[in-house]
């Protein structure tokens, strides 16, 4: 039991803060949200960094890199509230590497850890929620290979990305597939989500496929997990960034001829704040050491991770929109797009209240981190 | 990063596990079970079973006797005592006032009182708390005047946990009125057979006697009695509190009342109602990331770097946890709560209960409970101390 980084581990944390300071600063933020929320010179930035590549053996061209490495880099990202989906790419090197064909994973993973290639999870449906199991797209044999006809919504940076993974069923069960977005009946209408960042509408209309695996659902509940485990680290990092900048803010404004940090009710505040950082650091932690667990402890573990960081995060969120008065409420303010940001990532890979019904229904009669 | 325990730590754990099983008399276990009365028997009798192991002092380093156990072996014993139905350790001699003498006492100290705290033949006593002071400990007035080579106590203490068992009380003392509160206090080992000392029951809300007053009216304790330097006890005390609070959020407890709760509403019926399950649901999550941060205080210990200053967090979330559990304990048993039958929180009862035997004590629990967030510093306390971390 050891929660040190290692030195690697930390030198990485550092090339990947360096690269945000310099590189991701929130008036260049600022632009590539006004320019539609997707920067492909940026993610050639990140890739080129090694980051989309963390996940995927070195035989690949990637980094052969774990959970851990992968937190540490989605914390950084978190801070600078960065859009460019990174999470998409860990999710979709670690499916394809788990349950892919050596011919996929050779025509695939190399472009992925380039660069060269976004891969991204097309899986939710109007009717599913959040809900894993729900799937109205369907597949069926064609020629050497297969077709896909269903729609996705809200699929990130959809009509930017080179490639879907698709869920769709073939006689009543989920199988999962990989489709071009250039394939021929793929239609992508794309718009900018709350946050700012890209996501599409895309409709699959027997657009042709390749088969990642017939154990569709185990594949997406294991890409959905890997999803959760990025999306605590990534509000992790978000969550620090809000209560230090929540913090400088209270030691510097004035009010009634003291600083707001000298007012107990606002100190008060700042404590349970710290609370709710500290219990979703802890449990951002719990998430990324259990992604290698068997899958039942391994969804348990998503379940409670997720819930605690969205309670985390809309407690955190709204306190210091609060706590900073009107300027918290302003476009101009950076603290407003953190808010915002925190918001979209609780509902990103199941919001607080479907992660509590995952742990109610997943409850044994032990309790506690190795039950 | 490595959230499993190494195959040394796990051997260590299956050791003690299995001296827990073969030396924890049942009939104590099965009190703590069911969350029955504990006499003064009990909690000796456990006391000097674990002393004669030389592990009642497992905080200790070797040179004083203790096991010299690292920050995680300490953490398996807790927790394997405690999933096991142990009674908590008493901790005033052992956890609270032993580590005093230990590195504020001289060698006469050390030889005069701890072999009686490491078995558990003697029993100590807290006094800290005082009438007005709450919280603000600074405030405490109880004086003790030098005349020779005694002092002269007069004042009063309160609170003073399980008081009516106590051979000796460690106390705060204010021996200078002069600069700050804090500079004027002294830590005072007293004899409570001494004349002067009067111990007066507090009946708390539960209806049980689990607290006291204090009185001393004209007590003389010899200077030799006197730990370190006259004037200096606030830091010697602010070292104790160190200790209580990392202790006190009892994430071990909480699991195994976390089973339990989960028993009890599976019986009463209510577990398969979805609102009531949430709750639990929420609390499971809760008593996880508790343990996560306690784990994460474990391992800075262990690894000497990264100190982590989150021992406040652990005091707020700890008491807050093991408040909702006993909330949730009773209104599980629903109407059954009500009753209020005193003997029937005593073990071998032999009269009908109302409801199953279990629902007896869960609103006295529930009830005497409250005093989680208010003792050993107060959650309003911890929160100006967390915030001083954040805001300066």
């Amino acid at each position: 039991m050891d929660f040190n980084f290692s030195d690697d581990q930390e030198q990485l944390r550092d090339a990947v803060r360096k690269w945000v300071d310099k590189g991701y600063d929130f008036e260049r933020r600022r632009a590539i949200v006004k320019a539609g929320g997707f920067d492909r010179g940026i993610y050639g930035q990140l890739a080129e960094l090694g980051l989309a590549g963390l996940y995927i053996a070195e035989e690949h061209g990637g980094m052969g890199m774990g959970p851990v490495e992968a937190m540490v880099v989605m914390e950084e990202l978190g801070r600078g509230i960065v859009m460019e989906p990174l999470a998409q790419t860990l999710i979709a090197s670690g499916v394809l590497s788990g349950y892919a064909n050596d011919d996929l994973k050779s025509a695939w993973l190399p472009r992925i850890a380039s660069g060269e290639a976004l891969v991204v999870l097309a899986h939710q449906e109007r009717k599913a929620r959040y809900r894993l199991d729900l799937c109205e797209a369907k597949a069926s044999p064609a020629g050497n290979g297969w077709s896909v006809t269903g729609d996705k919504s809200i699929v990130p940076a959809g009509d930017q990305v080179d490639a879907f993974l698709v869920p769709a069923t073939v006689d009543g069960k989920i199988a999962l597939f990989l489709v071009e977005r250039s394939a021929q009946g793929v239609n992508a209408r794309g718009y900018v989500t709350q946050d700012g960042s890209r996501a599409a509408e895309v409709k699959f209309q027997s657009a042709p496929a390749a088969l990642v695996t017939k154990d569709g659902l185990t594949a997406l509940e294991h890409a959905v997990d890997i999803g959760i485990a990025a999306t605590c680290a990534e509000a992790v990092g978000a969550l620090d960034k809000t209560m230090a900048l929540t913090a400088e803010y209270m030691n510097t404004r004035k009010q009634f001829g003291v600083t707001l940090s000298t007012f107990q009710a606002l100190r008060h505040r700042m404590a349970d704040m710290k609370m709710q950082l500290e219990l979703a650091r802890s449990m951002s932690y719990y998430a990324t050491l259990k992604l290698n667990a068997p899958t039942e402890e391994r969804r348990r573990a998503m379940g409670r991770a997720k819930y605690q960081l969205g309670v985390s995060m809309r407690f955190i969120g709204q306190q210091s929109v609060q706590m900073h008065g009107g300027i918290g409420v302003t476009d101009e303010y950076a603290g407003s797009h953190y808010f915002k940001k925190l918001t979209q990532l609780e509902m990103t890979f199941g919001d607080t209240l479907h992660h509590l019904g995952e742990v109610s229904a997943r409850m044994q009669d032990t309790a506690g981190v190795f039950a | 990063m490595d959230l499993a325990f190494t195959p040394e730590e796990q051997k260590f754990r299956e050791e003690i596990r299995a001296w827990v099983r073969d030396n924890l008399p049942q009939e104590i276990s099965h009190k703590v079970h069911n969350a029955l009365h504990l006499t003064r028997d009990d909690m000796q009798r456990w006391a000097k079973i674990l002393g004669k192991k030389g592990w009642l002092g497992y905080g200790w380093p070797k040179e004083f006797g203790g096991p010299g156990w690292t920050a995680v072996q300490k953490h398996l014993f807790e927790e394997e005592c405690a999933l096991a139905g142990a009674p908590r350790i008493v901790p005033f001699g052992p956890v609270m006032v032993a580590p005093v003498i230990m590195t504020f006492g001289n060698a006469e100290q050390h030889k005069r009182f701890l072999p009686g705290i490491a078995s558990g033949e003697v029993w100590w006593s807290q006094g800290y708390s005082e009438p007005g002071s709450g919280s603000d400990l600074a405030s405490l007035k109880t004086r003790a005047e030098r005349k020779g080579d005694k002092y002269i106590v007069n004042g009063q203490k309160t609170w003073t946990t399980l008081a009516q068992y106590g051979d000796w009380i460690f106390c705060l003392v204010r021996t200078s009125t002069e600069g700050k509160p804090q500079t004027g206090i002294s830590f005072l080992l007293i004899d409570m057979k001494s004349p002067g000392v009067t111990v007066r029951p507090i009946i708390m809300l539960d209806g049980g006697h689990e607290v006291n007053e204090v009185f001393f009216d004209n007590v003389e304790v010899p200077a030799e009695n006197l730990i370190g330097e006259e004037n200096k006890g606030w830091t010697y005390a602010k070292h104790l509190l160190s200790h209580e609070r990392t202790n006190i959020a009892d994430v071990n407890r909480a699991k195994r009342e976390l089973e339990r709760l989960k028993r009890i509403a599976k019986s009463e019926g209510v577990y398969a109602d979805p609102r009531f399950r949430d709750e639990v649901a929420r609390l499971e999550v809760d008593v996880v990331a508790l343990e996560m941060m306690v784990l994460r205080v474990l391992s800075a210990e262990k690894s000497g770097k990264n100190p982590l200053d989150i021992a406040g967090l652990l005091k707020i979330k700890g008491s807050e946890i093991q408040q909702r559990y006993t909330e949730l304990m009773m209104l599980a048993a629903g109407p059954y709560a009500l009753p209020f039958i005193k003997e029937a929180m005593e073990a071998g009862w032999q009269g009908e209960h109302v409801g199953a035997a279990y629902v007896a004590p869960l609103a006295a629990t529930y009830f005497n409970y409250r005093k989680t967030t208010i003792y050993g510093g107060s959650s309003e306390v911890q929160r100006t101390i967390v915030a001083q971390t954040v805001l300066g």
